[in-house]
């Protein structure tokens, strides 16, 4: 145990914990996990009396090794991506907490709440009105993007 | 979305009214020796699930391990010094509690000291161990203006490269007494009026010329 870095450390606790106790709807690929602990796969459902409820999503998580200190990579992966007015076509999510508003006390688990309940106060499935140029002129980082958090209602 | 970056984990409420036994657990060096004593006392399920809770509440809210040179917020979190130092490195201009986003500083912590604790020294007095790569990486706003500086120096002294000439001549011209000098009203000193105003006039085109570009 004494030679894991503290990024290390505090992923393998967070990994522990989202086993242990997930919130609703949310699981970890633990086998995937287990391959690389900076690469997290979390499966999620959309919460029920919402408009993804009984939908199926993935989303990635990258972290570096600054982690806590540095938000981690979050995108949403796989065949389905959620249509909602602030994820685009290609996984990126605008959501502050992610980049300007990140803070070393949020957590996978409170990263992933955050998801599930944008999506789920969402009232029109539709994607963000830039998708399309956006998705073509966008850097792979989610992060090196300079988002503006504009939209506080959903 | 934001509300849950706010959102404080329910048990920091319960911090203040924790039983003396296990607040000197705080400086124990690593959880693993909290947790390996904690198994075999023969407890009952019960018991130990609390003590578990109880030990949760003093955890860091950064590393999430049992808090070292615990230090605590004026809005009542509480943290390992090294941990907050190093979070109050990351955005030293907006420096903020990682649980409930108050104003923080590191004159506005205040260091915890159980009864356990034989040195009562302040943790904010130790230089906290940081990652390598922290401390080599420049900020990136200084190191352009400090590049932008010397740079814009090193063009101005070539741009003014008319200068030294300038001041050459004039000091050849001042310094030295001409002993080939004509006299009045021959040709050769007639010459060397002519040449030398042909200079200054030259010179001072070039000035002009430089001012203008």
């Amino acid at each position: 145990m004494t030679c894991l870095s503290p990024s290390e450390r505090r992923l393998q606790k967070e990994l522990m914990s989202l086993i242990k106790d997930p919130p609703p709807g949310v699981s970890v690929d633990a086998d995937q996990v287990e391959q690389n602990l900076f690469l997290w796969t979390i499966h999620m459902e959309g919460a029920s009396g919402t408009l993804y409820e009984g939908e199926r999503f993935q989303l990635q998580f990258k972290f570096s090794n600054k982690y806590p200190f540095d938000s981690p990579e979050v995108t949403f992966t796989g065949s389905n991506i959620p249509v909602h007015p602030h994820i685009y076509s290609n996984g990126h999510i605008c959501l502050s907490i992610l980049t300007d508003d990140w803070s070393p006390a949020l957590s996978v688990q409170s990263v992933c709440l955050s998801i599930v309940s944008m999506l789920s106060s969402c009232k029109e499935k539709h994607r963000p009105p830039d998708n399309a140029f956006y998705v073509k002129t966008c850097n792979k980082n989610p992060k090196k993007t300079k988002w503006w958090y504009h939209d506080d209602s959903v | 979305m934001r509300p849950l970056a706010r959102q404080e984990l329910p048990t920091k409420a319960v911090f203040y009214s924790k039983d003396t036994s296990v607040s000197h657990k705080i400086m124990a060096s690593a959880s693993e020796d909290v947790e390996t004593t904690r198994g075999d006392g023969g407890e009952s399920p019960n018991t130990k699930d609390d003590e578990k809770k109880e030990e949760s509440l003093l955890e860091c809210n950064i590393c999430l391990d049992t808090a070292k040179d615990a230090v605590v917020s004026l809005c009542g979190h509480l943290f390992c010094w090294p941990c907050l130092h190093q979070w109050l490195e990351t955005r030293p201009n907006h420096q903020v509690c990682p649980v409930c986003k108050a104003a923080i500083s590191k004159e506005k912590v205040v260091p915890l000291y159980g009864r356990g604790s034989t040195k009562q020294e302040d943790p904010r007095d130790k230089v906290p161990p940081r990652p390598a790569g922290q401390r080599t990486e420049p900020e990136p706003g200084n190191n352009f203006s400090g590049f932008g500086f010397g740079d814009s120096g090193f063009h101005m002294s070539f741009g003014i490269g008319a200068f030294p000439f300038g001041f050459f001549t004039s000091t050849f011209n001042i310094g030295e007494p001409r002993p080939n000098v004509g006299p009045h009203g021959s040709p050769q000193y007639m010459e060397e009026q002519f040449l030398s105003k042909v200079f200054l006039w030259l010179a001072l085109l070039f000035i002009a010329w430089l001012l203008y570009a």
